[in-house]
């Protein structure tokens, strides 16, 4: 059921917008190669789900292109989701029928359904086939659909906000089992939070998306290489140089921070050659990163 | 593949609502056995309570089917097979009229075996019989692809609402048609070109109602 990708990817997104009434996803370029797991990460309204309905083929773009394992989407929505394991927040099991029940009507539909591995997983995730679903916590509801996509061993999964709402234990088990998927290097997954941790724990590439545009996307380990703050004591009467790479200063009397995005030990050079003292140069978090990211985005859009 | 995804689709409505599909065909056999007692009282009971409960099986379905299914946010858990839009659009008519057919068409058979084979009524009660029928049926699939249709349950309450409150008045005014009021008592069924004019229209509907929401589905951009 795949296509054609000879360029192995999962999935790209080639200029993809659509017009709301009070909100517009401009422009998105992305690109997920096959093996690969994308953290898609913004804010409350950022577009991630509108961009991820849009490659699952459920909303039709206004303009350009989007491929999901080499389908066109929407166009051939039907051949794409063979092989796409689809997981949303806002996505519910019927609430009358039975756990087993839903396994056995996803067994009936899809070929590669794995049985062993679907009895693994509900004893990996603490479920039981013979209770109804209206009888499950939200965090055994979450695992009970990760049971249904994971068991059908699915080409790609696309999670939209898959650990939102669960308690430390069930986001660990779920992020585990999501790790060990990965290990069939054919995989590719594409995961979209507002958690920055759990997107951190195991993207190899992320995406930060804000207002509907994409901001920024690049390797997860260059992201942690590039980004810095660096804390200046600014003697008086010397002003900061700007320099490329620094996309913000913040100053409050001697003390200034700068944050780095294409951090380089040059730009500490320069600022000591400018006067100013390094008193630190720290290593930032994702979550540290994406708001940088995002302020310095808006920053740029006003401007 | 085993078999297509449709047709899962189909079935698993019918395992869903196995339980209204029953309880309403238990309904209509008690009206009928009311029915059958005799008598005017037992006539005009069977009648309203035959009637009712057409009507809210016709009121009901959609929403269990449809307007839950969305309401309930399992819309994008079925969507995520590998099913388009009209694919979803087919299974669910298909499923849902399947389900309303099933009542009915057993609680049409029983009223005309009592009409043809126990005398309960003459022959020439069959036509009138038959065009009140259809009218629960022309309802529910109205129903059925406003709440498609309409993606909400303000226009399935709508439709309902419609439908229902009119009733009443077209079977009222059915009622009134002399050409086929004049002929109910006749010993043989009298199909008059009035009658299979107002049978025909009944009957020409459904495909126009199905057809109607097969085309707004189709010019759909955004589904769940």
């Amino acid at each position: 059921m795949t296509g054609n990708y000879p360029n192995r990817l999962a999935i790209e997104l080639s200029g993809v917008g659509k017009k709301y009434r009070f909100f517009s996803l401009d422009n998105i370029h992305l690109k997920v190669p096959e093996g690969q797991i994308m953290g898609l990460i913004g804010p409350n309204g950022a577009g991630k789900s509108t961009t991820i309905r849009i490659l699952m083929g459920l909303v039709h773009q206004d303009s350009g292109e989007a491929l999901v394992l080499g389908h066109p989407m929407p166009a051939e929505q039907v051949a794409a989701k063979w092989d796409i394991g689809f997981a949303s927040e806002d996505m519910r099991l019927y609430e009358s029928m039975t756990l087993g029940w839903h396994m056995n009507f996803i067994q009936s539909i899809y070929p590669n359904w794995d049985t062993a591995y679907a009895q693994l997983l509900l004893k990996r995730f603490g479920l039981r086939a013979e209770q109804k679903v209206k009888g499950l916590s939200h965090g055994q509801r979450v695992k009970a659909t990760l049971l249904l996509v994971l068991a059908r061993r699915p080409k790609l999964l696309v999670l939209d906000e898959p650990t939102t709402g669960l308690d430390p234990v069930a986001r660990h088990e779920i992020l585990r089992e999501l790790t060990d998927v990965m290990a069939d290097e054919g995989r590719s997954i594409l995961f979209s939070s507002h958690n920055t941790q759990d997107v951190e724990q195991i993207s190899d590439q992320i995406t930060f998306i804000d207002r509907g545009r994409i901001i920024d996307s690049m390797d997860k380990e260059m992201y942690l290489d590039r980004w810095r703050r660096l804390r200046l004591e600014v003697p008086y009467g010397i002003k900061l140089p700007a320099l490329p790479g620094i996309i913000d200063v913040r100053q409050d009397g001697r003390l200034a921070v700068a944050t780095a995005n294409a951090f380089v030990p040059d730009l500490a050079n320069a600022y000591e050659s400018s006067g100013a003292r390094v008193n630190a140069v720290e290593n930032m978090t994702l979550e540290e990163i994406f708001v940088a990211n995002v302020e310095h985005s808006r920053e740029e859009v006003e401007a | 593949m085993r078999g297509s995804v449709t047709g899962h689709l189909i079935l698993k409505d019918w395992q869903i609502h196995r339980v209204p599909i029953l309880l309403t065909m238990a309904a209509g056999a008690i009206a009928l056995a009311i029915f059958q007692w005799g008598g005017e009282t037992a006539f005009v009971v069977g009648s309203v309570w035959f009637f009712v409960a057409l009507i809210v099986i016709a009121s009901m379905l959609p929403i269990f089917s449809i307007v839950n299914e969305r309401k309930k946010q399992n819309l994008p858990f079925l969507m995520s097979l590998p099913v388009s839009t009209m694919q979803y659009t087919t299974a669910k008519l298909v499923s849902t009229v399947g389900m309303f057919l099933a009542p009915w068409l057993a609680l049409v058979i029983a009223a005309l075996v009592l009409i043809e084979i126990r005398g309960m009524l003459p022959h020439g009660a069959i036509p009138i019989t038959l065009i009140l029928l259809m009218l629960p049926l022309v309802g529910f699939c109205f129903i059925a692809g406003a709440a498609l249709v309409g993606e909400s349950e303000g226009w399935s309450t709508a439709a309902t609402l419609v439908c229902n409150s009119s009733y009443g008045l077209v079977w009222y005014f059915i009622t009134q048609i002399p050409a086929l009021t004049d002929t109910w008592k006749s010993p043989v069924a009298v199909w008059s070109p009035t009658a299979l004019a107002i049978f025909g229209g009944e009957l020409a509907s459904i495909p126009l109602i199905l057809g109607l929401t097969f085309y707004l589905q189709s010019r759909k951009r955004e589904f769940v």
